[in-house]
């Protein structure tokens, strides 16, 4: 019975579903990439177009659509035909905003979800003249400071300001009071906040703090990846120091689409990505953007159902959301 | 009622309504922000009140000085009704055209839009030039942007059926 | 030293990348040129292409681009009124009337030469100041930037036209509508919809404030301009005009170099500063917003110095400071480059070829310049009725373009509805345009520095760097009040 069913559904799919899913992709698809141009990003999924073509066989271009934290691209993407011409470049942000804005966020499910495609570290860091060695030295100076210590974030509740904020409660600190967060729009900004000595330490994307790391203007304390950085051998993550939340943070892209793709659309995006995955130029790009290809390497409907869950969770915990 | 006394009565109930109205039930405050931080509302808020401040005062320059020589603007020497219809009629079209691009697409509606302007502005002498400007033009720039940029111009849900 | 500067200028000088930098230039002024369409538009374009070019090339091939949409935009801003960037917008309030009164080839011209001084000088200062200035931009911190920006606010005064009562109740509006939107604590203002959730965007305000009025004028009032505007060749701007304005231009050049340096502050806010202070300085400043040469030139001459210098923060930070240095950080990264202090050690030669490269670049822009301006001069053979229709079209398409949104379309029509009334009632539209540029860097530093200093106003106070700017607030204030003095004691004697 259940087969039956099954091949009926199949059936009514094949006959209401456009005729072109069996040709798909017929025209080129549109990656809405939901930040600025020129970030990690966009730079991501520029990465992608580039190197998914020739097993696509269509062109996939980029079109980036910012605002509202990303939730702009997001919407539009979730709103679109489910006919697999207009996908999205997700980020942790669509699983974190709907988590601490479930008001006017989308929902963290309102997609198909394709795949995972990188895990992007995250770095604490000081200026290079700042007393502290380690995050104990720091966490310590933070305590000893009455919350007048102040760090740089996208947002309070964007993934820049979760990582602290974890460290913070992992530390029996109050997340939200024990240092004071300055908001800043962007990572070069960011970045520039710590330079320039504005603010006393960040824990964001490797990305554009790597080069100030390198140059020895800033220093690594932590980073917050499920292993060490390559180009960070010495600095241990934040799981081997034993911060229980920081620990499970981190940055990642995923590919996602309207819900209910049609079949053949999932089964063509499952050949591209697995044949991105070994290609040279992707794995070359994500190893110059600080990050790490994560194709294939985890099942992503059950990935993005438990970053949502932890941040909803964190989010309680933090006071942004009533228990 | 003069127009500077209009004017500063528009600019004064402007902000109030803002300062009021909009920026209390509108500027909701975040779950969290530290207690010493400007919230959301204090910007908004000192804008409007200055606002304010500044319409009440060119209402009072108004009422109680003589009206400062202000250039009459030029028209075509219709009556001001006339010329009000005309820009209710162009507001409405912009507005029409809003609402029929889900249904008629972006192309057709733009071609729509621009003839209709065109016709508005008074020109009836150049022909061609017209049905160049109103149907090829909004043509080729679909083209363009479509095959340069690749932006995806919104099809209509009546015209989706003939691709555009 | 010499040497390398010596083999830089050799493997720049090949004929693939001037031809490159030709094709970045003139694209980019043709691009600027076009109303609606905008020199992130034309980097994001090239973007792609220099994923197969070699490093050096691909970034002169942007910065061009990016250099020749900025001139570009003053050609829109002063033949249509349509500014292409929101830095041409002062070149527009004498630009355009200077159209008008059939000057337009003079105007064009004053806008080239100024834009290429500008860009030239800004490239000197990358080559020898990179350093100094990078340290001091990140000297800038929240209450530096609050007061910077504070001072910039007060070219309000300058460009209020009669009234500088409804100059400042149109900066109020700016700086209102700039509100809308996500806020840096992630509170959504003003969202009366989802789409409003994004905020309003530049360019749709820009173009809706400036350039679609002209159109509901046309229809409204019907008095369309029959008189052709003379041809361009014999429009020369007059040795006599050069030098009148040579001081603005230097002037502009400067404070683009130095504005355009500190992260964030851009092109747009470089030429405010620079209007402002050449209209308090000048001899003519009466004649300011009414078609004065001087005033191009003051807007001009800093918006490409400025544009040149945010090229310092990318090379010697690593830092992008607008939306376009930020797609070439990108560039720079794929081609396995790291912009920041390491550049300058790890690939010396690079940094040269592309000074040397920036240099060339500001040469070719003059001609790029040249060559469009006769081709765009045609547009006043173009009846009103049909070009501000015209105009309409391409900024519909242009506006749609850039973030795939209907709501910015209607943002761009609402807009150009709120500029008509607002010339109804005779409020003019710059100061709105400034106020709302400026609007979200005020207020940002000033959240920024009170959550700092922890609730405590002193902060903006606390520098060097603040106490100068707070001076020159003074100074802007007392000039614009002596002023405004000087004009009601003359009316009340014309009334006697």
């Amino acid at each position: 019975m259940k087969k039956l069913l099954g091949s009926i559904a199949l059936a009514m799919i094949a006959m209401t579903g456009p005729l072109a899913a069996q040709t798909y992709p017929e025209q080129a698809v549109t990656l809405v990439v939901p930040y600025g141009p020129g970030g990690a990003s966009d730079l991501a999924g520029r990465a992608l177009a580039e190197t998914a073509q020739p097993a696509l066989g269509q062109p996939l271009t980029v079109m980036n659509r910012p605002g509202a934290g990303g939730m702009n691209g997001a919407r539009s993407v979730a709103a679109a035909d489910a006919d697999g011409y207009t996908l999205l470049l997700a980020r942790v942000g669509m699983a974190l905003s709907p988590a601490v804005m479930p008001g006017s966020a989308v929902p963290w499910d309102s997609y198909t979800f394709l795949g995972m495609l990188e895990a992007t570290p995250m770095i604490l860091a000081v200026r290079s003249d700042a007393p502290y060695d380690s995050v104990e030295a720091l966490i310590a100076a933070i305590e000893g400071d009455k919350g007048s210590m102040t760090y740089a974030a996208s947002g309070a509740t964007a993934i820049d300001g979760f990582t602290t904020q974890a460290l913070l409660a992992d530390n029996d600190l109050d997340p939200l009071t024990a240092a004071t967060l300055v908001p800043y729009k962007g990572g070069g900004a960011l970045a520039t906040a710590l330079l320039g000595g504005h603010v006393d330490f960040v824990a964001m994307s490797a990305g554009s703090l790597m080069p100030h790391i390198e140059s020895g203007d800033l220093k690594a304390l932590m980073v917050f990846a499920p292993k060490r950085m390559e180009s960070l051998p010495e600095v241990a993550t934040a799981q081997e120091l034993g911060y229980e939340t920081a620990g499970q943070i981190a940055g990642w892209s995923a590919l996602y689409g309207p819900k209910d793709l049609p079949e053949a659309v999932v089964a063509k995006w499952n050949t591209v990505l697995s044949d991105v995955a070994t290609n040279e130029q992707w794995l070359e790009l994500a190893r110059r953007r600080g990050s790490i290809s994560t194709i294939g390497d985890v099942d992503m409907t059950e990935f993005a159902k438990q970053q949502y869950e932890l941040f909803h969770g964190l989010a309680k915990d933090f006071g942004y959301l009533p228990n | 009622m003069s127009k500077p006394v209009l004017r500063g009565l528009v600019i004064a109930a402007f902000f109030a309504l803002t300062a009021f109205a909009l920026v209390p039930t509108f500027v909701p405050r975040p779950a969290f922000i530290p207690g010493f931080a400007p919230p959301p509302d204090m910007w908004p808020r000192a804008v409007s009140l200055i606002g304010i401040a500044l319409g009440l005062l060119a209402l009072c320059l108004a009422l109680t000085r003589p009206a400062a020589q202000e250039e009459p603007v030029e028209t075509d020497g219709s009556s001001p009704w006339r010329m009000g219809l005309r820009f209710a009629g162009l507001v409405g079209v912009f507005g029409l055209f809003l609402l029929l691009i889900p249904y008629l697409g972006f192309l057709l509606s733009t071609m729509a839009l621009t003839l209709v302007v065109v016709l508005m502005t008074g020109e009836r002498d150049h022909k061609l030039w017209i049905f160049l400007l109103s149907f090829v033009g909004p043509g080729l720039l679909l083209l363009f942007f479509t095959y340069s940029l690749g932006t995806q111009f919104p099809k209509g849900a009546l015209t989706k059926p003939f691709g555009f | 030293m010499l040497n390398e500067i010596l083999s830089a200028l050799q493997s720049v000088a090949t004929l693939q990348n001037l031809l490159i930098m030709i094709a970045g230039i003139w694209g980019g002024v043709i691009v600027g040129a076009i109303p609606g369409m905008t020199g992130t538009m034309a980097v994001t374009l090239a973007l792609p292409f220099t994923f197969y070019m070699d490093p050096v090339p691909s970034i002169l091939l942007l910065v061009a681009l990016y250099k020749g949409s900025t001139y570009g935009g003053s050609v829109s801003a002063i033949l249509i009124k349509t500014p292409g960037t929101a830095s041409a917008a002062c070149t527009a309030l004498d630009g355009y009337p200077l159209a008008q009164q059939g000057k337009a080839g003079k105007a064009l011209n004053m806008a080239l030469y100024s834009s290429v001084i500008g860009d030239f000088i800004s490239n000197l200062s990358l080559i020898f100041f990179a350093a100094p200035l990078a340290i001091l931009a990140l000297r800038i911190g929240p209450p530096e930037f609050f007061m910077l920006m504070l001072f910039a606010l007060t070219t309000v005064a300058g460009v209020s036209g009669n009234s500088l009562l409804l100059g400042l109740v149109s900066a109020a509006l700016g700086l209102l509508l700039a509100t809308v939107g996500e806020d840096m604590y992630g509170s959504f203002r003003f969202a009366f919809t989802p789409d409003m959730q994004a905020g309003l965007s530049i360019a749709p305000v820009l173009i809706g404030l400036f350039a679609l009025p002209e159109l509901i004028k046309l229809v409204v009032m019907r008095v369309a301009k029959k008189e052709k505007a003379a041809t361009l060749g014999a429009q020369h701007v007059t040795r006599e005009e050069f030098m009148g304005s040579l001081r603005s231009i230097l002037k502009g050049s400067v404070i683009g170099s130095v504005l355009g340096a500190i992260p964030g502050i851009g092109p747009s806010s470089a030429a405010f500063f620079s209007y402002g202070e050449a209209q308090r300085s000048s001899k003519r400043g009466s004649n300011f917003g009414k078609g004065e040469l001087e005033g191009i030139a003051a807007s001009e001459s800093a918006n490409n110095g400025a544009c040149g210098a945010t090229m310092i923060p990318l090379l010697a930070l690593g830092v992008p400071g607008d939306v376009i240095t930020g797609v070439m950080l990108g560039a720079f990264m794929i081609q396995g480059l790291t912009p920041g202090p390491l550049l300058f050690q790890t690939n010396m030669h690079e940094v040269y070829m592309l000074l040397i490269g920036m240099l060339i670049s500001s040469v070719l822009l003059f001609f790029a310049g040249k060559a469009t301006m006769r081709m765009f001069a045609k547009v006043s053979y173009i009846p009103q009725t049909l070009l501000t229709p015209l105009v309409l079209l391409l900024c519909i398409f242009g506006i749609y373009s850039i973030a795939s949104s209907t709501f910015d379309v209607a943002v761009l029509l609402v807009m150009g509805v709120v500029g008509f009334g607002m010339f109804l009632l005779n409020i003019p539209a710059a100061p709105f345009l400034i106020a709302f540029i400026l609007g979200p860097m005020l207020e940002e530093n000033l959240r920024r520095a009170m959550a700092i200093s922890r609730g405590d106003p002193s902060v903006l106070l606390s520098t060097p760097i603040t106490w100068i700017f707070a001076a020159l607030i003074v100074f802007a204030l007392g000039f614009t009040l002596r002023r405004e003095i000087r004009k009601t004691k003359t009316e009340r004697q014309v009334a006697q």
